[in-house]
């Protein structure tokens, strides 16, 4: 009986330890006159699957993204968008070959897309998570 | 060929009107004018149908091009077209031909709900893979199951000339898509003859096709869940001489799809039911319906982040209540085998991106049975002599 309540203390924190070391999502990064706080998953995929191009102010959003590699992409993709990155890629070639729609720009690093995002009005975009960002808006995600 | 950039003529004239009575009046941006285009290439072998050709010889005919380009005039309208050439063997009419020119409108656009219309020749969205099945990039096989994306329909099936609404809400429970469409399809005579006989002489045309679908996708799941309904009546006009009698056709689709993926693999499905009436054409008077079912499933497995396994199961009966197609030969006295009431396809297809823009695909096609082989009204009996046959293809495909 000691022995399996051992066993249980010991994978109650390996999990606490696990939950620990689970990386950050990636911030999803606004220019700072977007006056959009927050968004839900299913919005911020609405976005990035072009569907939804202005913000409620009437702004054109701009879209950019990190080379499909990146893991900060892929975490972008499966945590924030909850899509494979796989059928991200599938979604934007039909977007880009049906007429509907262009893909996001896409950027080569995090520190040229901080720069696009801080210098372009209506601009989005996401970022490997950090503390603090300046001259530009994080914008909560909800579920 | 030239009537497959036969446009309807009014539908034309208000994208044209709505250009110039001011809707766009700003310069464009170089980030508003996007390029795209694909060719491809590939070898292709059906030894023992008609698939590819008559004489079951390795062909090259599966050559692929296309050149899209799309304006965003300004936040709510969009103009986007696809210029295309085909050379597929039988499977497809050889030519130029324009997949679709359309004007789009966003009439909604906020966070949680879209609503797009379209003007022009309008693309199919009502099934899985028809707004992709044209590119050979965005297809996930060579040949996609002929059950539902039956090849020598290719060209009515892409697209239309007329309206249609795409529209997109989201909730709390997921988020559903709508989509309708009613249009029509200019039919050349080339493609008429793939489609009911070779022997034909007169005029085919598509009165009207009409469409509605809707997607669903649950919140925080990985499936999708979908329903698309398809009307449409075709009329055919003989010809002096003609050895058929005018008639009239009516095509009406009852389909579920299917999507569930996974980090590394992927199942779609797509099944349907098909009332196909038939009056006149063979003789006056003559009246027939029946009613055929079709479905597939398909499965996908990344095998590394640049190679993809694809593996499906696809299944036609032309008349549910003959599967066997017992009735053929008795109702042609014999002149048409019972293997043309049905058609059974199992196919490996291996995907694999030597860089971001390059791709060859290596693919096998295991079948049985004719019924999915054109034409489809009266069958190709010459050829199509063997109820087991097998198809191969590769292609090698450059996009940009």
């Amino acid at each position: 009986m000691k022995k399996s309540a051992l066993i249980l203390l010991l994978i109650f924190f390996s999990m606490l330890v696990h939950a620990d070391e689970q990386p950050q999502p990636p911030l999803v990064v606004a220019h700072s006159a977007v006056t959009v706080e927050k968004l839900s998953k299913s919005q911020l995929r609405s976005i990035y699957l072009k569907r939804q191009v202005i913000w409620p102010n009437g702004d054109k959003i701009k879209v950019y993204m990190l080379p499909a590699k990146s893991l900060t992409h892929q975490q972008f993709s499966q945590t924030n968008l909850q899509m494979f990155p796989y059928q991200l890629e599938q979604t934007w070639q039909k977007l880009t070959f049906s007429g509907i729609g262009t893909p996001p720009v896409e950027i080569a690093t995090a520190e040229q897309m901080l720069q696009l995002i801080q210098s372009t009005p209506g601009a989005i975009g996401y970022l490997p998570y950090v503390n603090e960002i300046n001259d530009a808006k994080v914008i909560q995600i909800q579920p | 060929m030239q009537k497959l950039f036969k446009f309807n003529l009014k539908l034309l004239a208000k994208v044209v009107l709505a250009l110039t009575l001011g809707q766009v009046n700003q310069v464009m941006a170089a980030d508003d004018w996007h390029w795209h285009g694909f060719v491809a290439q590939g070898l292709m072998q059906a030894k023992d149908s008609n698939f590819v050709n008559n004489d079951g010889e390795v062909s090259a005919e599966l050559t692929e091009f296309g050149l899209n380009s799309a304006w965003q005039l300004n936040p709510s309208f969009r103009l986007a077209g696809q210029l295309m050439y085909l050379d597929g063997g039988n499977r497809y009419q050889q030519g130029l031909r324009i997949d679709y020119l359309f004007l789009n409108w966003t009439a909604i656009n906020t966070l949680d709900w879209q609503v797009d219309l379209y003007a022009g020749r309008y693309k199919n969205v009502h099934w899985l893979y028809s707004s992709t099945r044209d590119v050979a990039i965005t297809r996930p096989m060579i040949v996609l199951p002929q059950s539902v994306y039956f090849d020598s329909f290719r060209d009515i099936a892409v697209g239309s000339d007329g309206v249609a609404l795409q529209s997109t809400y989201s909730s709390s429970l997921g988020e559903i898509d709508f989509n309708w469409s009613v249009g029509a399809t200019p039919t050349p005579r080339e493609q008429s003859q793939r489609i009911i006989s070779t022997m034909i002489s007169g005029v085919t045309q598509q009165d009207f096709v009409h469409q509605f679908s809707s997607f669903f996708r649950p919140v925080g799941a990985k499936s999708q869940w979908g329903v698309s309904l398809l009307d449409s009546d075709f009329n055919y006009r003989r010809a002096m001489n003609d050895i058929f009698a005018d008639g009239d056709f009516t095509v009406q689709r009852v389909m579920l799809n299917w999507r569930y993926s996974e980090e590394n693999w992927e199942l779609s499905s797509e099944m349907y039911q098909e009332r196909v009436s038939v009056y006149g054409f063979y003789a006056p008077g003559v009246q027939r319906t029946q009613f055929g079912h079709g479905a597939y499933l398909m499965a996908r497995y990344n095998l590394t982040a640049s190679t993809t396994l694809y593996a499906s199961y696809d299944y036609f009966y032309g008349n549910k209540d003959d599967k066997s197609g017992r009735l053929l030969p008795v109702q042609t006295g014999g002149l048409i085998a019972d293997y043309f009431g049905y058609q059974r396809d199992t196919a490996l297809s291996l995907n694999h991106n030597f860089s971001q823009n390059w791709r060859a695909t290596l693919e096998y096609h295991w079948t049985v049975g004719t019924g999915r082989l054109g034409p489809n009204v009266v069958p190709d009996t010459m050829v199509n002599k063997s109820k087991y046959h097998q198809l191969w293809a590769v292609q090698l495909m450059y996009w940009f």
